[in-house]
């Protein structure tokens, strides 16, 4: 444990994750540093998008902490902009395009006023920015896949935020909206912002980060893509689990969450 | 109606609906029907309405809990109540096609209800994105509203007052006739009959409806027969509880039975057993009081029965899940003293076999007190004893040793712990300054299969990753003896 | 058979009932009332529905019940706002109770809820037999409630100005507060049933959301089943809300369209209910799902017939 400087974007120790007795995450170390556009790579299962979430406060850790520009808890949120992954948002709800980004702006609103024109005037720009104003009436379920990647995009983009966490933003995404993501993340970059991506595509994940993140289930490199994207660490990500370890750090788990049933998740 | 009444007490009246359920002049309990004989009367079975209801409730109990067995397994809670809510129109239908109280087109006329209410959701389902719960409470409100509009019209016709069929909305267990009783006997044997002949196929369509698809189960009939039979049972039912707490007969014993054990068969047996149960003992409860509400009684017993069950089953209750983890903290507690002695000792080189207590609570970071505390814990559990010093101005000198089962189980734990640091750092490839934290964790609950297997993978080792001791399996079971083995190496 | 529906005499449904100014202000109590209830359902229920809290509702409704019970124990009168505190902490402790056992017990989300709301309703049903005396009975009022006694009800004074009928004044009230909540929090409401990533991120406290949001519920429901009876409310929490959705795919305009929608219920509740001399309270269902099979059928959004002839004209 070194002695870090105070303000990493992104802090993650010792974080352990379990879903019901068995673990997803098992000591978690992170320091991400300011400006840097970072791949979150490894096989299914691994616990990458558990990482995001956990890091988000949606899934609570069993062990370890997060700090987000040094801060922990609810505070440290309001800097970070989310991209769920698409799976996880409910197409059917009564909003439209516009809504959706419109909301990305209620940081900045305060709560009881309404949304200003200057709120809604950056959100078009931002809808401008991913090439999506021309359907800013659209209820969200009637885009296709990439376009639906591209309104939470844009609303990530309407929450001027200083980190971004993005789960999977590439998944079902035509190539052009792929080009369009990755330029937009670069550009992101060069302003100084930090962006974690989960990303399950190898092909192309060296192209598109300058960090990589190797998980599976613990952290097995960070760093540079060129010294993590070697073949010795990759075959370790993907090669075959520890058995001991996985059972061992299955029992840990169900030991620190005796006292209550397992947490479900649906 | 009094209109005064209605002046002052706007609330008043939705109280009172409920006043039919049993009786509004709770008489005073005569000394011939006291406690004592009320329950001689019952458990006896002389009175034929307590034959009649008791076999009643058995039956209802059963079918009830079994047919709840399949429906809380497929997360249908819901739709029980939902059907139980849909037939009401059919009763109304069936009341007025017959304009009597004539069981068998009501039953009719609430099976078709039922049927078409559950087509509607299904349909709602599959043309529109309207979600399942909404569709539900869609089905649920209509119609009921529907059976609602047509008894209220009911009641204003002229052959609506004989009706008496506000037993279906409340229950009314005292009305309960043979025929009834014959109709509540062919459903659960009809329960029966699927429960012991269909079993694995109502498993696999209810675990896996795809794979039951592709071995040939016709997984859509067997839909079908569950909503008849579930019907059936809500139907008959509806007579004793009445049309809300119809669900409630479905879903609490199930959902108890789910507590108590994961595997369906003794699930479908305990729902039922639970289902029969209950169905007595509020049976029985409702007889001691002077016209109790029955039904409401019935579901009570049954919710007792599932707090019961969730606070104080053995292996699955809350409590005992608490006070098991509580008992782990003490281990744990136990355990780390032990290990803060050895290492004590061990800082010492071994040279003494004894520490002082103002040492053992620097170590493990807590104060006097606390650590009078552990200690008095190891001397209770035999594993360390105190001897004291002349010098008693000075509590922190008090001196301690280890007991050879005290030192054992210090071994036993520092080098689980030393173990899993060499584990993490030589095969998971963690830096060693971040092995501590774990290992303090995992030295609690390593068992000895798999100490054998680390060790095996790490080949016997002798040193952790900084180089210090690991006890060996040997040093455990020598006990104290052995100490003085360690000090020489 | 023929004469259970009794042959519609246009003039005695539809003119009659505003016959005389009397007529008109007796009737137009009643219809007043409906449309209150309806509307306020509405609106709370058009966040519940996306909310995917539809049964909470009814559960929430039949939870008060012991509330209710224990409130008239205690207090031995029938004064409104004990009852009123009482079925709120019990509608509150229901959905607690739920909540709680979906966390804490292997139960799966829908037994637990079934079993709370019905294990309240039996304690209130037990509770009420138990303290029992001297009233008249009328049985059905809880479950289909009896709005056609709402213009009898006292007159609710606040200083010297008369407000009307209790029930309808508590419930214009009710619909008053929900109408400027829903102005004043549609952000945080929107974004907290949306996405409870973002609400996090925007620092938005979800969970007092949530049962700001289940206290309103119980609110709305305690303040309306006074007079309507259960149904109504929980067929007004989904019925306004789904069918809306049949039309607009904007929450604004599903909130709006509420209004027209209770409008057209509550009238034609009555009307149909002058027809069939049956509850007013059911009749409004009725209407309700007779309006919610045509926007079914009919309703551009992703209605059957629309969708039916978008193939036919694709092909």
């Amino acid at each position: 444990m070194s002695a870090s400087p105070p303000l990493f974007p992104l802090e993650v120790h010792d974080l352990t994750v379990s879903y019901h007795t068995k673990p997803v995450l098992y000591g978690v170390d992170l320091q991400i540093e300011e400006g840097s556009l970072v791949g979150v790579i490894g096989p299914n299962g691994a616990g990458k998008s558990t990482l995001i979430k956990t890091i988000m406060g949606i899934v609570p850790p069993s062990g370890g902490w997060v700090k987000i520009f040094g801060q922990k808890g609810k505070k440290a949120y309001t800097r970070v902009g989310y991209v769920p992954q698409r799976e996880s948002v409910d197409w059917d709800f009564p909003v439209s395009v516009l809504d959706v980004v419109l909301m990305g702006r209620f940081a900045h609103v305060g709560w009881l006023k309404r949304v200003s024109k200057k709120d809604r005037s950056i959100a078009c720009e931002c809808l401008e920015k991913v090439n999506m104003l021309s359907f800013a009436d659209r209820q969200i379920g009637k885009l296709s896949g990439g376009q639906q990647q591209r309104v939470f995009l844009a609303r990530a983009l309407a929450q001027e935020s200083d980190l971004y966490l993005m789960d999977e933003p590439f998944s079902g995404v035509d190539a052009v909206t792929e080009n369009a993501i990755i330029e937009l993340l670069r550009e992101l970059k060069n302003n100084g912002k930090t962006l974690l991506v989960v990303h399950h595509d190898l092909s192309n994940a060296k192209d598109y980060f300058d960090q990589l993140i190797l998980l599976n289930m613990r952290l097995i490199a960070h760093g540079k893509r060129e010294d993590t994207f070697t073949k010795e660490l990759l075959q370790k990500t993907y090669g075959g689990r520890l058995t001991v370890f996985t059972e061992i750090a299955g029992q840990a788990a169900s030991s620190q969450t005796s006292n209550q049933f397992p947490q479900k998740h649906l | 109606m009094n209109l005064n009444f209605f002046q002052f007490v706007p609330f008043f009246r939705t109280i009172l609906f409920l006043f039919t359920a049993g009786s509004l002049h709770a008489e005073q309990i005569a000394e011939d029907s006291s406690l004592s004989i009320q329950t001689v009367r019952f458990l006896s079975l002389t009175d034929y309405s307590v034959q009649i209801v008791l076999l009643g409730v058995i039956l209802m109990g059963m079918g009830c809990g079994l047919m709840g067995g399949f429906v809380v397994t497929r997360k249908l809670s819901l739709f029980g109540d939902t059907l139980s809510h849909a037939v009401l129109p059919g009763v109304a239908v069936g009341f007025i096609f017959s304009q009597s109280k004539n069981s068998f087109s009501i039953l009719m006329g609430a099976m078709i209800a039922g049927f078409l209410g559950v087509f509607l959701i299904s349909l709602i389902k599959k043309t529109t994105k309207v979600r399942l719960d909404s569709a539900l409470g869609l089905v649920l409100s209509g119609f009921y509203a529907v059976g609602i509009c047509l008894l209220t019209r009911i009641q204003k016709m002229e052959f609506g007052n004989q009706s008496g069929i506000d037993r279906y909305l409340f229950g009314q267990i005292t009305g309960l006739s043979t025929a009834d009783v014959l109709g509540m006997g062919i459903s659960c044997i009809l329960i029966l009959l699927l429960t012991f002949l269909l079993y694995k196929e109502m498993l696999v369509t209810g675990f896996d409806p795809g794979f039951a698809r592709s071995v040939g189960i016709p997984v859509d009939l067997l839909q079908y027969i569950l909503w008849m039979l579930l019907a059936f049972s809500v139907i008959t039912s509806l007579q004793v509880v009445g049309v809300i707490l119809v669900s409630a007969l479905l879903i609490i014993p199930a959902a108890t039975a789910s507590i108590i054990t994961q595997r369906m068969k003794s699930l479908l047996f305990w729902s039922a057993g639970l289902g029969i149960l209950a169905g007595i003992v509020g049976t029985y409860l409702s007889f001691l009081g002077n016209r109790l509400p029955t039904g409401p009684l019935i579901i009570l017993t049954s919710t007792s029965f599932f707090i019961i069950t969730l606070f104080l089953h053995f292996r699955n209750g809350l409590l005992f899940k608490w006070i098991r983890s509580r008992g782990k903290e003490q281990k744990i507690a136990i355990e780390n003293t032990l290990k803060a002695i050895y290492q004590e000792l061990e800082n010492h080189n071994f040279s003494e076999d004894t520490i002082t207590l103002g040492n053992l609570a620097k170590r493990r970071r807590i104060n006097m007190p606390e650590a009078h505390k552990e200690v008095k814990n190891l001397v209770k559990k035999n594993l360390a004893f105190l001897l004291l010093k002349k010098n008693q101005t000075l509590p922190n000198e008090d001196i301690l040793s280890l007991t050879p089962e005290g030192w054992s189980e210090a071994c036993r734990i520092v080098r689980n712990h030393r173990l899993w640091e060499l584990y993490l750092t030589n095969e998971v490839h963690y830096a060693p300054d971040h092995v501590h934290e774990d290992a303090e964790k995992i030295e609690h609950i390593l068992g000895d299969t798999t100490v054998r297997k680390i060790e095996r993978i790490l080949s016997n080792p002798r040193r952790d990753p900084h180089g210090k001791l690991i006890p060996s399996q040997q040093d455990i079971e020598q006990g104290f003896i052995e100490k003085k083995v360690i000090r020489t190496v | 058979m023929d004469h259970f529906f009794p042959p519609l005499d246009l003039l005695d449904t539809f003119a009659m009932p505003w016959a005389s100014p009397e007529d008109i202000i007796w009737n137009g109590k009643i219809v007043a009332m409906g449309f209150f209830v309806c509307l306020s359902c509405g609106l709370i229920g058009a966040f519940i529905v996306v909310r995917k809290l539809a049964l909470m509702g009814d559960a929430i409704s039949h939870g008060i019940l012991p509330g209710l019970a224990l409130s008239f124990m205690i207090t031995q009168s029938k004064a409104l706002l004990p009852m009123f505190i009482g079925a709120c902490i019990a509608g509150l402790l229901c959905s607690l109770c739920i909540e709680w056992l979906q966390k804490k017990s292997p139960l799966k989300a829908d037994a637990a809820l079934g079993l709370t709301f019905t294990s309240f309703f039996a304690l209130g049903v037990l509770l009420i037999t138990q303290m029992g005396n001297n009233a008249h009975i009328d049985a059905e009022c809880l479950l289909y409630g009896e709005i056609g006694f709402t213009p009898l009800a006292k007159n609710l004074k606040w200083g010297a100005i008369e407000l009307g009928p209790r029930p309808l004044a508590t419930m214009a009230m009710v619909t008053l507060l929900i109408i400027s909540i829903m102005i004043v929090f549609y952000k945080q409401l929107l974004v907290t049933s949306f996405d409870e990533t973002l609400s996090i991120s925007l620092g938005l406290p979800i969970k007092a959301i949530h049962y700001g949001l289940m206290l309103l519920l119980a609110t709305t429901i305690v303040a309306a089943f006074e007079s309507v009876g259960v149904i109504l409310v929980i067929a007004m929490l989904i019925f306004p809300s789904t069918t809306a959705s049949f039309f607009f795919s904007r929450m604004p305009a599903i909130l709006f369209s509420t209004i027209p929608l209770a409008f057209i219920y509550s009238f034609g509740g009555f009307f149909l209910a002058r027809w069939l001399d049956c509850s007013i309270a059911a009749s409004m269902v009725v209407i309700a799902m007779f309006c919610f099979g045509l926007a079914w059928l009919f309703g551009p959004v992703d209605g059957v017939i629309p969708k039916l002839l978008y193939r036919k004209v694709s092909v």
